[in-house]
């Protein structure tokens, strides 16, 4: 579509035009910002926490499980100096042999989803295949957060409630 | 021809004071667009954007992705 | 045991998976592939869609 337009407009004597090829898709999946209806309601990169513990794959179990704990968190993501998610110790794998170096303890590659998804879409998914917590991260693989299920199915219910609420409202 | 650009080439180019085009359907853009886009929808850019555009200014076009 | 995967199917498109893409179980009794999983979360927008693109 935005290569037709970007024609057309040169069809018309505009003289620079340019085509955002990788289009809106691109720079939500980036986190950055956007105005409209969606905007205003929460989504998986607002509710994910920031401050999920991470560490490095030439870690050692122990001290990471030791981290976690420390921090309030039963989860831990594997990154690289970069931030690019490289896996992801849960509570079954933070439970293992404290000496296991992290790479062999982690789950590699896991399922990541994007900061744009409706909050109410990841607290229903996660609730669904019964998932404690899911890494968010940027399109480059980046890490936004950890989106913690207790916090999405909390932030999709107040969602839920205000919505009641201006209905309720907005009844004559 | 229309030059192809990623999105720090949109950031920098908006901070210029390029003009930015959502072409999907009004209710898409609704929904979401990029901060300070306008919506001329594909099918009436042409009743549409020659009044609501200035000429002398560059403009950056994009719809959902390269699909 | 043999040690083979065991594929089961995506309960959307009925594609053949070893696992679900949401939650990474090979057990999932409402496992998605990795398509649908985008496509159901808005990550993804189902071609060819209505405004073409």
């Amino acid at each position: 579509m935005s290569p037709r337009a970007a024609w057309r407009l040169e069809s018309f004597g505009f003289t620079r035009v340019y085509d955002y090829v990788a289009g809106k898709l691109d720079w939500m999946a980036a986190g950055l910002p956007t105005e409209g209806t969606n905007a205003e309601r929460p989504r998986a990169g607002d509710v994910a926490r920031r401050d999920v513990p991470t560490c490095s794959l030439d870690e050692r179990l122990g001290e990471v499980r030791e981290r976690a704990e420390a921090a309030g968190f039963d989860a831990c993501v594997v990154v690289n100096d970069e931030r690019v998610v490289l896996g992801l110790l849960r509570k079954k794998e933070l439970e293992a042999d404290a000496s296991l170096p992290i790479e062999a303890a982690m789950r590699p590659g896991p399922s990541t989803f994007r900061p744009f998804v409706p909050i109410e879409e990841m607290a229903r998914f996660l609730t669904h295949h019964d998932l404690a917590n899911a890494p968010i991260t940027t399109s480059d693989g980046r890490l936004v957060g950890l989106l913690r299920r207790d916090d999405a199915v909390r932030a999709a219910e107040r969602l839920d409630a205000e919505g009641a609420d201006r209905r309720e409202n907005e009844e004559p | 021809m229309p030059q192809e650009i990623d999105r720090e080439e949109v950031r920098r180019l908006v901070d210029e004071g390029a003009q930015l085009v959502e072409v999907l359907p009004a209710n898409e853009y609704a929904e979401d667009h990029l901060p300070g886009a306008l919506n001329f929808p594909l099918r009436r850019i042409e009743a549409e954007a020659r009044d609501g555009l200035d000429p002398r200014r560059p403009v950056i076009v994009y719809c959902w992705d390269s699909a | 045991m043999n040690g083979e995967t065991v594929m089961i199917r995506c309960s959307t498109c009925d594609d053949q998976i070893d696992r679900c893409e949401f939650c990474e179980r090979p057990d999932c009794a409402t496992a998605l592939c990795y398509g649908c999983v985008i496509e159901a979360l808005g990550q993804a927008i189902r071609q060819p869609h209505d405004h073409g693109g």
